[in-house]
């Protein structure tokens, strides 16, 4: 029994990160229609970011902030340089620019950073134990900021005209010009977006799943699953996603195979996209964004 | 002139739609385009609101030449598309999608917005209590109302409609071109495309025929509606326009030419 | 600057002759390598050529089935691991045990692609990136494969008393297999499949509507795409001697894209001349990248990868193959811009109106019931879009569908033809129950159709359009295709059929042009021309007078009777109402989905609830009685 809650709580905080990086993939999709395969590395470079700074003798605080916003940089010049310029974005397009993004960000911070992983320092060191599950407490800044994020995202597309006006050009692309709204400008607003939501699941995730050139790979693949369990359209479909497939992989690394880990996640993802391509909680036409 | 098109070419990567139109619609004029499917209705629209490119011509919307302008700047502008198949936001509600027609006046005056969303309740009183709701959720008539309301939130000077009655029963396409008449009555000028002439003929002030992409007849609604070549329905006026036409113009239908040739 | 991707045989005749001109030189350069360069180059040589088979694949499943796959390393390692188990362990033989090891892979393919090719697009190939990832991850946890060190000792192939291990000896082994792999896959994209893939990128629906069956081939190319993979696997194996689980890997995946999109995915021989240059490429950063930063250790040379895609991507989708044919244009000075006032109207032989046209042995007799449908209805979310409709169709007759805008004409025609699952009822063509199968059940049923928006094929001329048409006719299948043989005759006679055709429509001139260049009424004209290769016992017609002119739509009207008199069935939805009452025998009356009079064109012109739909008044009124009474014949 403990096991279990063990296993759930470091599932959850697992999928809590797999979710912040599944929100970036569902604000880019629902947009343009792009599945940016480069949202992996948004998370691994600010998380490296991070660590460099806190290397340099920046304080941490100041160290995260910096990576969250030099990231949502890259993000925004990525669209400008890379996606801005196509006319016609076709799927097979789409998938090798952000793959070529994806492979030179990595070889970037392979030049820069070197080929190590390392772990960034914690907000908060240490942990407890509550009846005898072990708790980090960065676990748990993990879960509070990602909720805080996932709901402030949320609220956004909810509440806010620019929020709407997304979701307008994600459901209507054409009735949304012809208000008025700027396809292109929607576009790198959703870059920003992705950018920022990837950079925070980065430097959340580092102090306990470390950071390496590689590792924006798994987690980009890991967040697109999440998402697409979702829907790949709704925000909170992403937000759940993250935290089933966080759970699921935890289970089956504690009860079968740590090896299978990530054959979970794929098999996983295979059987929804065939099965319920609308995700698992979806009905498409409704729950956009 | 409001809305003056002169030579307008446009079409689809390589190939052309349209051939050189001419259109103009004073202000507070109701303006009505009819032809058949496939004589460039819809792509006349695409080219004036900017969301096809112009091969050569030029716009003018209020003494300013619109040429080559894209849908938002047009949009700001002045001009306001209905398209074709409403393309109401589905999964927001009817408010927000009202908030959103006004997208281009979110920096002017709130008591201008206020007063547009008030103008747009009262003509189409239907989707007061609606407001809430889904946008997806509303009948087509409804959504069709909304897709209007949704374009004069943008206090346009020029509001152009495509094909607003597709789909909707006799009652409704009625409600609608008379909320239209009324909208010309205060003052609005509209360019209507249409295959359903009937409608169209009854608010128009003016009728442009298009064929093959080419206007091949112009004139006021009276005059056009007992020319044969309109009730004969090659030009798209079909069993409706024979509505209109007076007995003497039937005997030139294609169905009695048809049967004369058997 | 176009910013699709070009598929393979676009441009049809230009192609042939290009492609055959690139495979030579290509040849010639590949067998002029290890005459001038030195052994470690040739050992680059060995990997390029290696990799060119996998890339080579994966360009003919992005060219011909305009999928991406992102997990082809997947099949390659699948390939490697066989002929390394069944060498090292089993004792057999090189060449038995690639020819397994090929069959093996193939057998992978099929039931990996049978679940993944319903998806499409980035759904397709995150599922084929899953796929690898999965193959790496069950190579690393199985022990009888060597877990994470993999399997020794394979030992460089001998044939003959003859050694191949050095890299000249590996390089000239391989050299006739890419030639060979390049032959088979020109063959494939010159053939009828290849024909039938094009027009699939181009419009799904119409291809399946012409008796493509979509699916089954998007899964045979995807087979052959792995089977490539796998040769590639195999000697990977012999030359590297040992494999191990990063064969599967994802960054190996990204390299045969690469290759294939340097190359240009729009031709064949594009992947090995990008295999060179992307190895080539690695090899020189490698060594260049440490030099000019010291620290710099890894997998460096992706970035050059990096840069490379998304250059490409932006400035040349056609990767160098765009280059070679840009250049070749440029020299050939070409000028088939088409004249944008050019709309002649198709002219149509004069022949009287009864005379039977393409009728054909073995058609239902004028009368037979051909087309039942029995209580066919759609609902979209809330709305009825049809509701129960019922209509029987005889050979030989014309029977016209007709309603205000929006009453659910086309959306009965989608249900009929299969493009659309209908809620409920059923559709039976021919005695075949095929509501809710795909459109190429009802082709092969002997019936398709046009549509109301065209769907031209785009990048085929107006000749490849409709050679799509006898794709039902004609039986070739991938193998006969690859070996090319006993496919070319069937070729020139299907080819000879559809020009036959088109001048019959009065197309004949413009069958070498692109199909888009034509002005929209003479598309329409291509699509009925397609539709009618098919040999068809049934016609549906979706709107085929609109955008045509006065003298177009009386040739049609004629051409429509003759068809008739030649035993055909036709059923069109119209918009121009009058045009119809004078051509069907019957007529059928949709309004908000619903069937409201069915009869001969008298009795529905003076039918009240017709003359209600259309004019929104009641009977009585004088206008539309006066109407009714004039127009009657």
């Amino acid at each position: 029994m403990t096991d279990l809650l063990q296993l759930l709580f470091a599932g959850l905080s697992q999928g809590a990160v797999y979710a912040l990086v599944a929100i970036g993939f569902v604000a880019i999709f629902t947009v343009s229609g792009v599945i940016n395969l480069a949202q992996g590395e948004f998370a691994a470079l600010a998380g490296l970011v991070a660590i460099s700074a806190v290397g340099s003798g920046l304080p941490l605080l100041a160290a995260v902030v910096l990576a969250v916003v030099s990231v949502a940089l890259v993000a925004v010049i990525m669209e400008r340089l890379v996606i801005f310029p196509v006319k016609r974005m076709t799927t097979l397009v789409s998938l090798i620019l952000t793959l070529g993004v994806s492979t030179g960000l990595k070889a970037l911070m392979l030049l820069v950073y070197g080929p190590n992983a390392e772990g960034l320092t914690p907000l908060t060191p240490g942990g407890f134990s509550l009846g005898g599950v072990s708790i980090r407490y960065q676990e748990l800044w993990i879960l509070l900021i990602a909720g805080v994020v996932s709901l402030a995202v949320y609220w956004f597309y909810e509440r806010t005209l620019a929020g709407k006006s997304l979701r307008a050009c994600a459901e209507q692309p054409v009735a949304a010009r012809l208000v008025g709204i700027s396809l292109t400008k929607a576009s790198l607003l959703s870059f920003l977006i992705a950018g920022t939501v990837g950079a925070i699941a980065g430097v959340l995730a580092s102090p306990i799943y470390f950071t390496s050139w590689e590792s924006g790979l798994t987690l980009g693949l890991k967040g697109f699953v999440a998402a697409t369990l979702g829907g790949l359209i709704s925000v909170r479909g992403a937000v759940l996603g993250g935290l089933l497939l966080g759970v699921l992989e935890t289970l089956t690394a504690g009860y079968i195979s740590t090896g299978l880990r990530d054959a979970v996640a794929f098999l996983l993802l295979i059987i929804v996209l065939v099965a319920r391509p609308a995700g698992i909680f979806g009905r498409t036409a409704e729950a956009r964004v | 002139m409001s809305l003056e098109v002169r030579g307008l070419h446009a079409g689809y990567g390589r190939l052309a739609v349209l051939h050189g139109i001419d259109l103009t619609a004073g202000e507070g004029e109701l303006v009505a385009v009819i032809g058949a499917n496939g004589a460039g209705k819809s792509t006349l629209l695409r080219a004036l609101s900017g969301l096809l490119p112009v091969t050569s011509g030029t716009v003018h919307l209020a003494g300013t030449d619109v040429t080559g302008y894209g849908p938002e700047k047009l949009a700001r502008t002045g001009l306001a598309h209905v398209p074709e198949n409403r393309l109401v936001f589905p999964s927001l509600s009817v408010a927000d999608n009202l908030v959103l027609g006004g997208y281009t006046r979110r920096r002017g005056p709130a008591s201008a917005r206020k007063e547009a969303r008030d103008r747009a309740m009262a003509l189409f009183p239907r989707l007061e209590p609606r407001l809430e709701q889904a946008a997806g959720t509303l009948s087509g008539g409804e959504q069709q109302m909304l897709a209007i309301a949704r374009g004069l939130m943008a206090q346009p000077r020029v509001l152009v409609l495509d094909e607003p009655s597709v789909g909707l029963a006799p009652r409704l396409v009625g409600e609608i071109f008379s909320a239209l008449g009324k909208l010309r009555d205060d003052g609005l000028t509209l360019v209507v495309v249409e295959q359903n002439a009937r409608a169209a003929f009854a608010v128009a002030d003016r009728v442009s025929v298009m064929d093959r992409g080419r206007v091949v007849l112009e004139g006021d609604p009276a005059a056009l509606s007992t020319d044969p070549r309109v009730s004969g329905g090659f030009l798209g006026g079909g069993f409706a326009a024979d509505a209109d036409a007076t007995t003497e113009a039937a005997p030139a239908t294609g169905a009695t030419r048809a049967a004369d040739r058997r | 600057m176009t910013r699709r991707l070009p598929r393979i045989g676009a441009h049809r005749r230009r192609s042939r002759r290009g492609d055959v001109i690139g495979i030579a030189v290509v040849a010639l350069l590949m067998l002029a390598l290890p005459l001038v360069a030195s052994s470690s180059v040739i050992n680059v040589g060995v990997y390029a050529l290696i990799y060119a088979l996998a890339a080579l694949g994966l360009s003919l499943l992005m060219g011909l089935a305009g999928q991406v796959s992102l997990g082809q390393a997947g099949f390659f390692a699948i390939g490697a691991y066989t002929q390394a188990v069944l060498v090292t362990k089993y004792e057999w033989s090189g060449l038995p045990a690639s020819v397994l090891a090929v069959a093996v892979t193939m057998t992978a393919a099929l039931l990996v692609g049978l679940p993944l090719l319903r998806l499409r697009g980035h759904y397709l190939a995150l599922a084929t990136l899953g796929f690898g990832v999965i193959v790496t991850v069950l190579a690393t946890e199985s022990d009888f494969l060597g877990a994470t060190s993999g399997i020794f000792g394979i030992t460089k192939p001998e044939m003959n008393g003859r050694t191949y291990n050095s890299p000249t000896e590996y390089y000239l082994l391989l050299v006739p297999v890419v030639l060979l792999g390049l032959w088979l896959a020109r063959n494939i994209v010159e053939s009828r499949i290849g024909r039938a893939l094009g027009a699939v990128n181009d419009s799904e629906v119409a291809a399946e509507s012409l008796g493509v069956d979509t699916f089954r081939l998007r899964v045979q190319v995807f087979v052959l795409s792995a089977a490539y993979a796998s040769v590639a696997g195999t000697a990977f194996a012999h030359w590297l001697g040992v494999i191990n689980p990063n064969a599967a890997n994802f960054p190996l995946s990204v390299k045969f894209l690469l290759m294939a999109v340097l190359g240009g995915v729009g031709s064949v021989y594009g992947a090995v001349v990008g295999a060179f240059a992307v190895e080539g490429l690695d090899d020189g950063l490698r060594r260049l990248i440490p030099e000019l930063l010291p620290g710099a250790v890894g997998e460096v040379q992706l970035i050059g990868f990096g840069i490379l895609l998304t250059t490409i991507m932006i400035f040349l989708p056609g990767g160098l193959h765009q280059l070679w044919t840009g250049a070749r244009r440029r020299m050939a000075g070409d000028t088939s811009a088409p004249d944008p006032e050019d709309e002649g109207e198709a002219r149509l032989e004069p022949v009287a109106d009864d005379v039977p046209l393409l009728a054909r042995e073995g058609r239902p007799a004028p009368g037979t019931p051909l087309l039942e449908v029995r209580g066919l209805t759609k609902r979209f979310g809330g709305v009825t879009a049809v509701d129960d409709f019922d209509l029987t169709v005889a050979a030989g007759e014309i029977v016209a569908l007709i309603g205000p805008n929006g009453a659910g004409k086309t959306t009965a025609f989608n249900m009929i033809s299969g493009a659309v699952t209908p809620t409920a009822g059923e559709v039976t063509m021919a005695g075949t129950r095929v509501e809710g199968r795909k459109p190429h059940v009802f082709a092969r049923a002997g019936a398709t159709r046009t549509f109301q928006n065209l769907q031209i094929f785009a990048s085929a001329t107006v000749l490849g359009n409709v050679m799509v048409g006898r794709h039902l006719r004609s039986r070739s299948g991938m193998l006969g295709a690859a070996l090319v043989l006993p496919a070319r005759r069937e070729e020139r006679a299907v080819e000879e059929s559809a020009r036959e055709l088109l001048d019959l429509l009065g197309l004949g001139e413009d069958a070498d042009r692109l199909a888009v260049d034509l002005p929209f009424g003479r598309q329409r004209l291509v699509e009925i021309a397609r539709a009618l290769a098919l040999d068809p016992d049934l016609l549906l017609l979706d709107e085929p007078m609109a955008g045509l002119s006065g003298t177009e739509r009386r040739e049609l009207a004629r051409l429509l009777r003759r068809l008739r008199a030649g035993g055909m069935a036709i059923v069109l939805v119209e918009h121009d109402v009058e045009a119809v009452l004078a051509l069907a025998d019957r007529v059928a009356v949709l309004e908000d989905g619903v069937r409201i009079a069915l009869g001969t064109p008298d009795e529905v012109r003076h039918d009240p609830a017709v003359l209600a739909a259309y004019l929104g008044v009641e009977p009585e009124d004088g206008a539309a009685t006066a109407v009714a009474e004039a127009g009657a014949p």
